[in-house]
């Protein structure tokens, strides 16, 4: 069997690589976005690596339908960026192909592929089987990239150019904090009501030698935040020690991120706030009172 | 007339799912809701029919069976979207389709289009289903009806034959133009959608809504995905409510709980 992974990020063609590994597969890679930009690097992972410069979903799109069709590739398999999410939906709607997004694990039976995969915004795990030829899309880092195998071939695609024409490119703050690095993480959501009342949460992030990171409504829309600070399904997936979530509801797609947690407290004025059933510890109070007493208490016992 | 379609599911509602002893979860138990970011790109559709005098239609194609017991749920879903602004809505159910996989749904969406003789100028649809959370039918869909396909846009504007959005990425914006006819997705935060009045809602309840099965749209692609088990991730917490007669003591509490559990260090 030939299986494709296609790498958007360098540090993805090891990860796809291990994916393949169990599989008794020829594994080839097509290395788009910045993982075009080291093809030298790429190539350690598999036998032949496709290097595509470019981040346009068309243009992988179209390289994946083709060598698809041409090299019959039975697996296409990837990370859910939403580049690729664009391309590869794309490839499956053309070739009429499953597709199965989030996933976890990946084994092949006979003429059909078993994905576990994230569902119902990751409050679940769902199991499901679908015939080859397919395109599975795994979470972000979801394994330890493979070790390298050598130098494999180098061939260059020429990206084919769409319909569609980038008028403009803006590049996103990046690299403020490394949040999955964090042993203790103070959470902010809506409940605060302006970005200046944050200083409250970086005050005790900053008492407990902690980070402070966010709904996405507070990064995505309000952008009082970078957004590597954004937790959750569609942002980052923490493990602290400690998480401290204060004004946050607790939406499915917010918790998913900091399920792996060890002690979650919550502190919000509703009481019947959902984050209350998935925390450990529940305050209920105004965080506007709340914060600066906590706050003062601890730099009491902490002598700052 | 030109039209716009806008996409709107039924999804299952994550909120309030019931996970078995065993850790299984029944899907057939969890109510139906209207995808949260389908809401947004309702109000995205309405802003721009009423902006360009188009007419705008919803497609909604039921995932989840049995059609008997869920018809109520999802007929819920697209009244909302009548009441926002939709003009009329097609409505696929057929149990040979359920439980659906986007291969199946997104070939059902163009064919009761195709059925109906209609072909939007735009189509509308969320950046992902709080089910499934894919990102996969916008796509699908485009390449099946060979449309321009924009994801994640955060901002659109329709003018002069063209969609001009600015696409959101995990590291950057990119501002893109692209020929209509084309497919959309949009982000949550394209815009801040308000609950229809009771007076929308009462004027949706005379909209037209055609539901339609498989027979009827000449027969549909069979889901090819089996879902063998799902299971419901435990959240084992300790729910602890901490209580006092003034906030001093609760964060006195609080504090003492946290250097027991070992995660604060004094
Ligand atoms: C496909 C999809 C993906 C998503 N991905 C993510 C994601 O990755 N991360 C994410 O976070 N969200 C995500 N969301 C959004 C998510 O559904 C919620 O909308 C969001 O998490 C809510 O953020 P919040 O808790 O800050 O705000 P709200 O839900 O508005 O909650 C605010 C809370 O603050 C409390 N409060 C208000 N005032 C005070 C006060 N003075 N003191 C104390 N408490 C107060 C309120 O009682 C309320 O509970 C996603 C949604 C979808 C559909
Ligand atoms: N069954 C369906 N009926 C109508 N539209 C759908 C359906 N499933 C998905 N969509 C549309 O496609 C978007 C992305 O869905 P998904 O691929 O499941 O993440 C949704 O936000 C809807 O706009």
């Amino acid at each position: 069997m030939k299986v494709l992974g296609v790498a958007y990020e360098p540090r993805d063609a090891g990860e796809l690589l291990r994916a393949a590994s169990s599989l008794n597969a020829e594994f080839h890679i097509l290395a788009a976005g910045r993982a075009a930009e080291n093809a030298e690097e790429v190539s350690k992972y598999a036998s032949k690596a496709y290097i595509l410069k470019t981040k346009s979903p068309y243009s992988i799109f179209k390289a994946v339908e083709s060598l698809v069709k041409q090299e019959g590739y039975k697996l296409v398999i990837g990370e859910g960026y939403r580049n690729l999410r664009d391309a590869l939906s794309r490839v499956a709607g053309s070739l009429n192909m499953p597709m199965a997004t989030d996933a976890y694990s990946l084994e092949v039976s006979g003429e059909s592929v078993v994905v576990v995969r994230g569902f119902l915004s990751e409050r679940a795990r769902m199991k499901v089987e679908v015939p080859l030829p397919a395109i599975v899309l795994f979470t972000q880092r979801f394994t330890e990239p493979a070790e390298p195998l050598g130098h494999g071939s180098i061939v260059e695609l020429k990206p084919e150019e769409g319909p569609e024409r980038v008028v403009e490119v803006k590049p996103k703050a990046v690299g403020e904090v490394n949040l999955e690095e964090a042993e203790i993480i103070v959470g902010v959501g809506r409940g605060f009501r302006s970005k200046e009342d944050l200083k409250l949460a970086f005050e005790l992030a900053e008492l407990l030698g902690g980070q402070v990171g966010c709904t996405r409504p507070i990064a995505a829309d309000l952008k009082w935040l970078s957004e590597d600070r954004w937790i959750g399904i569609s942002g980052k997936r923490v493990s602290p020690k400690l998480y401290i979530a204060v004004g946050i509801s607790g939406s499915p797609q917010h918790m998913s991120g900091v399920q792996n947690a060890r002690i979650i407290v919550a502190v919000n004025k509703d009481k019947s706030a959902p984050i209350f059933k998935q925390a450990d510890y529940g305050v209920v109070a105004d965080l506007y009172q709340f914060l600066p007493v906590l706050i003062r208490k601890l730099r009491e016992k902490l002598g700052r | 007339m030109d039209v716009i379609a806008v996409l709107v599911k039924a999804s299952l509602n994550p909120d309030v799912i019931r996970v078995e002893p065993d850790g299984s979860i029944d899907v057939k138990s969890i109510p139906l809701k209207i995808s949260d970011i389908d809401r947004n790109a309702v109000e995205e559709a309405v802003r721009l029919k009423q902006k360009l005098g188009w007419k705008l239609i919803a497609v909604s194609v039921a995932t989840w069976g049995p059609i008997s017991a869920r018809m109520k749920d999802l007929k819920l879903a697209v009244q909302e979207a009548l009441a926002k602004g939709v003009d009329e809505a097609i409505v696929v159910a057929d149990d040979s389709i359920t439980p659906g996989d986007q291969l199946t749904t997104a070939h059902a969406i163009k064919t009761a289009l195709e059925r109906e003789g209609v072909r939007p100028k735009l189509i509308l649809a969320g950046e992902a289903t709080i089910d499934e959370v894919s990102s996969q039918v916008p796509g699908r869909l485009a390449a099946l009806l060979g449309y321009n396909y924009i994801s994640f846009a955060r901002r659109l504007e329709v003018e002069g034959g063209k969609v001009i959005a600015e696409r959101d990425l995990e590291d950057y914006v990119e501002v893109v133009e692209a020929p209509l006819p084309a497919v959309v997705s949009v982000t949550q935060e394209i815009n801040d959608p308000r609950p229809p009045t009771l007076l929308q809602i009462r004027r949706a309840a005379r909209k037209p809504v055609k539901t339609v099965t498989s027979s009827e749209l000449g027969g549909l692609e069979k889901p090819r995905r089996r879902i063998l088990e799902v299971r419901g991730i435990q959240v084992k917490r300790k729910q602890v409510i901490l209580e006092g007669d003034s906030l001093e003591e609760i964060a006195e509490k609080l504090i003492e709980a946290l250097v027991k559990e070992g995660v604060l260090r004094l």
